[in-house]
């Protein structure tokens, strides 16, 4: 079955529709917009480090435990529920730039949301901006037979902002749903995104 | 004590409630849980309609630009009423005693306002209520939370005060519109 193509806003169940759903892999996706050319039609290299990451948020959005921030130097939570795959899955053909895996079941009562992010590394330093990436998406696989669930192309224009808020898993009842959010933020570092939630 | 509606529920308010006349509408919502970086703003409209669910005329329709019927029966509040600690982001408040006899409805609306400019819907909105108050004594008599239904959508129809024989009921409607604003006035036959 095709996943089903989110737009900005909308919110899907995921275990309703798919009883015994647990592991997940949330995988997200995205270009650099077209190199500019430089003298004589020599590519500049647009050199854009994005990283991928995970709050967990309890039912108050609030980030409760530094271990509830999954990013790149902290790559699981307390009970490994939430794992970063790091940056080394790229080009497995089917076109993530980086995953997360989520078991739904075994997240701790305490996590409401688990809200993913991507900001670009050193974007001060770098000069660079959302405006220079683009097909960005983020999806949801089922980790059992790796059918697509749902995905959300983010197509705002996201030109000046240093962090996208793509979407969140929450809790819902005793379910998981996802919201398609595609939100633009500002943060040099993925620690000042998060300080806005403690 | 209030009684909390149900989406489709339909409640007595003048029935159970002798002599009840003057009320005030309360609408409330939050917004922009994630920084988006433009302003939300959110409206409520009011559309008073005949029997067959039309706005015969504009003055029926009560905005942020005509703010009352033609004898004041029904009065939008306008921005300023926030921060009453009740939580109420914009209130109506209706005589329903003095609703001219031509007017069978009154249908309570949120909008987002330049929804498509900036790229804003109903997903990016939560906790949305409709509550109604009797102003004689404060008393919240009911109040609908309109919870999860809302994604895509850049309108949504809260509820509507109807008449009953001789008494006005309220409905909980909560019924989204894609294309906001301009969807509701063309739906209650305004355009």
């Amino acid at each position: 079955m095709a996943g089903i193509n989110l737009v900005k806003g909308q919110k899907i169940d995921l275990t309703k529709g798919n009883a015994g759903l647990s592991n997940v892999i949330v995988g997200l996706g995205w270009d650099p917009a077209e190199p500019s050319r430089g003298f004589f039609g020599i590519k500049k290299q647009a050199n854009i480090d994005c990283d991928a990451s995970a709050l967990l948020l309890n039912e108050n959005g609030k980030l409760t435990n530094k271990l509830n921030l999954v990013c790149f130097h902290n790559k699981q939570n307390a009970n490994n529920s939430v794992v970063h795959s790091g940056d080394n899955l790229t080009g497995e053909g089917d076109g993530d730039d980086e995953q997360i895996m989520v078991n739904l079941k075994q997240i701790p009562a305490d996590v409401h949301k688990v809200l993913v992010v991507v900001n670009i590394y050193d974007a001060v330093n770098r000069k660079q901006d959302f405006g220079m990436i683009k097909s960005a998406y983020i999806r949801i696989i089922n980790a059992a037979g790796n059918a697509e669930l749902v995905k959300f192309n983010l197509t705002d224009n996201y030109t000046g902002f240093t962090a996208l808020i793509c979407g969140e898993l929450y809790r819902h009842g005793d379910e998981w749903k996802f919201a398609a959010i595609g939100e633009a933020a500002h943060a040099a570092h993925i620690n000042q995104l998060a300080e806005r939630y403690i | 004590m209030a009684i909390n509606l149900s989406k489709g529920q339909k409640i007595d308010l003048t029935k159970t409630n002798p002599g009840l006349s003057k009320i005030t509408v309360g609408l409330g919502w939050d917004t922009n849980k994630y920084d988006g970086g433009k302003d939300f703003d959110l409206d409520v409209s009011v559309f008073l309609t005949d029997a067959s669910g039309k706005v015969a005329k504009e003055s029926n329709f009560i905005f942020f630009n005509n703010k009352q019927n033609e004898n004041a029966s029904v009065v939008h509040t306008g921005d300023n009423r926030t921060g009453e600690g009740d939580g109420d982001d914009e209130q109506v408040q209706v005589d329903l005693q003095n609703i001219p006899a031509d007017v069978d409805k009154i249908a309570f609306t949120i909008t987002i306002y330049d929804a498509e400019g900036r790229s804003q819907n109903f997903g990016q909105v939560s906790r949305s209520y409709v509550r109604i108050v009797n102003d004689a004594n404060s008393e919240e008599l009911i109040r609908f939370d309109l919870g999860e239904d809302f994604s895509v959508e850049t309108g949504v129809v809260v509820g509507e005060l109807y008449r009953n024989g001789a008494e006005w009921k309220f409905n909980a409607i909560g019924s989204g519109y894609k294309d906001g604003l301009a969807g509701l006035t063309r739906d209650y036959g305004l355009q």
